[in-house]
């Protein structure tokens, strides 16, 4: 097949910035999965180069293949696939070689760090023990840990998986990962369970150790902002294939494939247009059980002609370097990059000036707002709320967990407010309260009308009960306030229409539908009676970039056409921007900074506001990694809790009678900061 | 070397309800009503045990001490001339439904302490769980040879004794699933809407618990069985001519060396019911589980 020889091109296009010859390099690589009589076609002819020193990444939404990809590398498939073509590691082919050969391959040139550093390292051993199999030597293991920006390495050394935080035991498996100095590092979504100034940190470790140390990374990820940080090229995948490889900087903004395009485009930053709707891909990721006979982006895209449906596409070199698989012509597809389509109204839906943020009643200048006149009408008015958890068990004495240490925030009616913050911040804590599945311990939590609060959570498969039909579950409420039986099913496939799912999900069960449809049920759940505010946590974590997109309009959508109010609690300030008319940022159980979505994002104040922002990975940003690690709500620092790490601190900022409240600056009506040392300019 | 790519695929849209795993679940599917239709087979062989059995179980019928395959004893006959195929039979019918009674009714009681404690909690959850530690101390045999003293012998009395014994694991089981399912969000997200404390029970909570109840009590035919037989052997089921398959294993096994199929057969007949019970659990667990 002619395919054959054009992809072939894609290995010949010399990596840019490796000089000399690759230390990796995929060649024609088809891997099929045989799961109970189906054939998963998981990869269809890759061709990839690593060169020297090279950062590439490896870009797609879940099911592209690439994490496949990254394990043929490192000789790692389990499940004996059919596999053809190469993946070759310093002159071994990782698919042909025997096992002890592979072994040493991995030992000597190849290092691996995985998602979840909890899984990836053993819980029973201490670290040290484990960094020493990899090091080789107690001395070795507390130089590799001092590389790689672990403070104290010598006491870590001594420590238990568990015993480390988050970012920690993700710098500890990069630390395993370079011992030995290999010279191709196989980071697989390295960064995607940290929290995001711990990711801006680690990745300016992965680029920091690619310049002292020489390696190559090949870092697999969905997101495209944290590949445009670090990565010197970037290879897009889709359905098993490339559709696009080239400088990073390139690709990312000169995109030549209508889907690393419409990637860009749904994907959200800080300058994501709030007026307009996102651009969400429609349709979904093909199944690879029934790839397409041609291109297999061809049911998506907007540019999708006859020609695209028989023969898969042979990459053409577009500019230096740049390849792309698509057959339209390059002047179309650039076009179609810079059209702005717009057929949907506004999706975020802007509360015209009579549903105004209610900020302003929430505290006069220099006032706490728990003192705030109560005169609006307000969808939720939570006021000091406490909530503290008893954590540990058996031997050990139950610890307090201060999950949140006073907290108040009003919604107004129809008022959409987003709940930023990091791990253990309490934005969950918060949400719950007002959901009603927990009590304060201390403060008041009021409900603007009887129509309550309702929730739709982030994990959308384990939200649905399981053995329960979609018709049953969405039903619920409507059975409990004792709707019959037929008015009931008309209703069911009314909010099921809302939320665009056809009639007929009713019958279905959750685990036959797709994370995207799981979450509109979700959303239909909790809208079939419309309530006062609906609560929303992370619903869009667990997606990919297109379907999170279509999720976050719907929400705004729907919250304009049932008049309800939203809070939406995540932990993405590029997401919380487009949903939200307000913004409230929380640290260790506070709020440290609360105003209209375009102050957060745009004029931070607060120093963690400011760290938070600059930390939101983007296209040409460099973020100046802010230092440390969210402290531990079991042990909140005394006076700010932000002290430790923020740059402005004062001696007077751990101060243990401080207590910083949200207070305005004079002549601001919307924002509240909690901090004693502004810069005001 | 490409892989070779069908010419034309009508481009059909995106169906509504993924059928990615269609296939499989075939298969599994076809196991698992493998493994209904033996439970069904080995419960009718046993309602028509006596229907069946070419013998009468009880009396002497022909030559003692036939080997398997001699002229009217197809798996022999024992030390008076029994026919072994019908006594297996019908001991086959007593364990299997002895097994099946105290199984079904250990599932009921322990299902519903199980339950309530899971799905209630707190102090509730305590005073059940600790009443059943009570029952979980209490040795098996020595509650058989008490009830078997004072009630008299028969396998009622000793079904009676076994079944106190043995709710009180699915007890134990049913709760703990119950409280792993409590934690997840969609019992959360059924009491947001509003959902009663009984319904949620039912509904939400107790079918989750199902296939680990099934898949425990399958395991447990085997053991049950061989239980069964235990006591009887010492005295504590159905008394002497009746045929039971643990019974007769056991009081044949001076013939093991020289007439092994006396002692033998029904100890196979006790193997193959375990493996029919472990088959059929396996199987009802593959349809029951929605998951």
């Amino acid at each position: 097949m002619s395919q054959d020889d054009t992809t072939a091109a894609v290995a010949t296009a010399p990596p840019p910035t490796g000089a000399g010859a690759p230390v990796a390099r995929v060649e024609d690589l088809h891997v099929t999965f045989r799961r109970a009589g189906a054939d998963i076609q998981a990869i269809r002819g890759v061709s990839l180069e690593v060169g020297p020193g090279e950062i590439v990444g490896l870009v797609g939404e879940s099911g592209s293949g690439k994490s496949v990809l990254g394990l043929s590398l490192l000789g790692l498939l389990g499940g004996s696939p059919r596999t053809s073509g190469r993946a070759v590691v310093h002159g071994t082919d990782m698919l042909t070689a025997g096992a002890a050969e592979r072994r040493d391959v991995r030992r000597l040139h190849l290092g691996a760090v995985f998602q979840d550093p909890m899984t990836s390292l053993n819980p029973t051993m201490r670290v040290g023990r484990q960094i020493v199999e990899a090091a080789g030597s107690q001395d070795e293991a507390v130089r590799l840990l001092t590389a790689v920006g672990v403070p104290d390495p010598a006491r870590r050394l001594r420590a238990y998986p568990h015993e480390l935080s988050g970012g920690l035991r993700q710098r500890v498996m990069i630390a395993m990962a370079v011992a030995g100095t290999p010279s191709l590092v196989i980071a697989d979504e390295p960064t995607t369970a940290l929290d995001v100034t711990v990711q801006a940190q680690v990745l300016g470790l992965v680029k920091r150790l690619r310049d002292e140390i020489g390696c190559a990374f090949l870092l697999v990820t969905h997101d495209l902002g944290v590949a445009a940080q670090v990565v010197d090229r970037v290879a897009v995948m889709y359905a098993g294939r490339i559709t696009e490889v080239g400088p990073a900087d390139e690709v990312l903004r000169h995109g030549a494939h209508p889907y690393g395009v419409a990637l860009m485009r749904s994907r959200l930053s800080l300058r994501t247009d709030r007026d307009t709707p996102l651009l969400a891909l429609p349709g979904s990721v093909p199944s690879p059980a029934r790839p397409e006979p041609g291109c297999a982006f061809a049911p998506r895209c907007t540019l999708a002609g006859p020609d695209c449906t028989t023969t898969p596409p042979a990459p053409v070199e577009v500019a230096p370097g740049h390849l792309a698989a698509c057959v339209r012509d390059l002047a179309e597809i650039r076009a179609f990059a810079d059209a702005v389509p717009g057929e949907e109204p506004p999706a975020t839906g802007r509360p015209s000036a009579a549903t105004a943020p209610a900020a302003a009643t929430e505290a006069g200048p220099g006032a706490a707002p728990d003192d705030a006149p109560v005169e609006e009408p307000a969808a939720v008015r939570v006021q000091n709320a406490y909530r503290t958890y008893g954590v540990g068990s058996g031997i050990g004495r139950r610890r307090p967990l201060q999950a949140l240490r006073g907290v108040s925030l009003t919604v107004a009616r129809g008022e959409a407010v987003a709940v930023v913050g990091e791990s253990g911040s309490g934005k969950s804590t918060l949400l719950r309260l007002v959901a009603g599945l927990e009590r304060a311990d201390g403060g008041t939590i009021e409900l603007g009308s009887a129509a309550g609060a309702q929730m739709v959570f982030q994990d959308s498969g384990a939200s649905l009960t399981p053995w329960l039909t979609i018709g049953e579950l969405v039903g619920e409420r409507l059975r409990s306030a004792g709707v019959p039986r037929a008015e009931r099913d008309r209703r069911v496939a009314e909010a099921l229409e809302l939320v665009g799912l056809p009639a007929e999900v009713a019958k279905a069960r959750g685990t036959q539908l797709s994370g995207g449809q799981r979450q509109r049920v979700g959303l239909a759940r909790a809208t079939v009676v419309p309530p006062e505010i609906l609560l929303c946590d992370e619903p869009t974590s667990a997606l990919d970039v297109s379907l999170a997109a279509s999720v976050i309009n719907l929400v705004g959508r729907l919250r304009r056409e049932l008049d309800m109010a939203v809070l939406f609690v995540t932990h993405d300030l590029s997401v919380a921007r487009v949903v939200a008319d307000r913004i409230a940022v929380m640290y260790l159980g506070r709020i440290v900074e609360i105003g209209t979505a375009d102050e957060i994002t745009h004029r931070p104040r607060h120093p963690y506001t400011q760290a938070l922002v600059a930390a939101v990975p983007d296209l040409g940003v460099e973020p100046p990694p802010p230092s440390g690690e969210p402290a531990s709500p079991l042990d909140p620092p005394p006076g700010c809790a932000f002290h430790p790490r923020c740059p402005r601190a004062t001696p007077s900022c751990s101060d243990p009678a401080l207590d910083p409240r949200l207070a305005a600056q004079p002549g601001e009506r919307t924002r509240l900061t909690a901090c004693i040392n502004l810069e005001v300019s | 070397m490409a892989i070779a790519e069908p010419a034309v695929v009508p481009p059909s849209p995106a169906p509504v309800v993924s059928r990615a795993g269609r296939p499989r679940r075939d298969l599994t599917r076809l196991q698992a009503w493998g493994g209904v239709g033996l439970l069904v087979a080995v419960t009718l062989l046993a309602l028509l045990a006596k229907v069946v059995a070419p013998q009468d179980p009880l009396a002497p019928v022909g030559v003692p001490l036939q080997p398997p395959g001699s002229a009217g004893f197809p798996l022999g006959s024992d030390s008076i001339g029994r026919d072994v195929l019908s006594r297996v039979l019908v001991g086959l019918q007593l364990s299997w439904f002895g097994a099946i009674v105290v199984i079904a009714s250990g599932l009921l009681v322990g299902g519903v302490v199980g339950l309530v404690a899971g799905a209630v909690g707190g102090w509730v959850d305590t005073v059940l769980m600790r009443f059943t530690d009570l029952f979980l101390a209490l040795p098996a045999p020595v509650l058989a040879i008490a009830v078997v003293a004072a009630l008299g012998p028969g396998l009622r009395n000793t079904l009676l004794a076994v079944g106190v014994v043995w709710w009180p694991f699915y007890a134990r089981i049913v709760r703990g699933e119950i409280r792993t399912l409590r934690a997840r969000p969609h019992v959360e997200a059924a009491r947001l809407a509003g959902t009663g404390g009984v319904r949620i029970a039912l509904r939400h909570l107790l079918p989750g618990a199902v296939p680990a109840a099934v898949v425990a009590a399958s395991l447990d035919v085997g053991a049950l069985v061989l239980t069964l037989a235990g006591l009887s052997f010492l005295g504590l089921g159905q008394p002497a001519p009746a045929a039971e398959l643990g019974a007769d294993s056991a009081r044949n096994l001076s013939y093991l060396l020289q007439q092994w199929w006396i002692p033998v057969m029904p100890g196979v007949a006790v193997m193959l019911l375990a493996l029919a019970g472990n088959v059929a659990g396996d199987g009802v667990r593959i349809l029951l589980d929605k998951r």
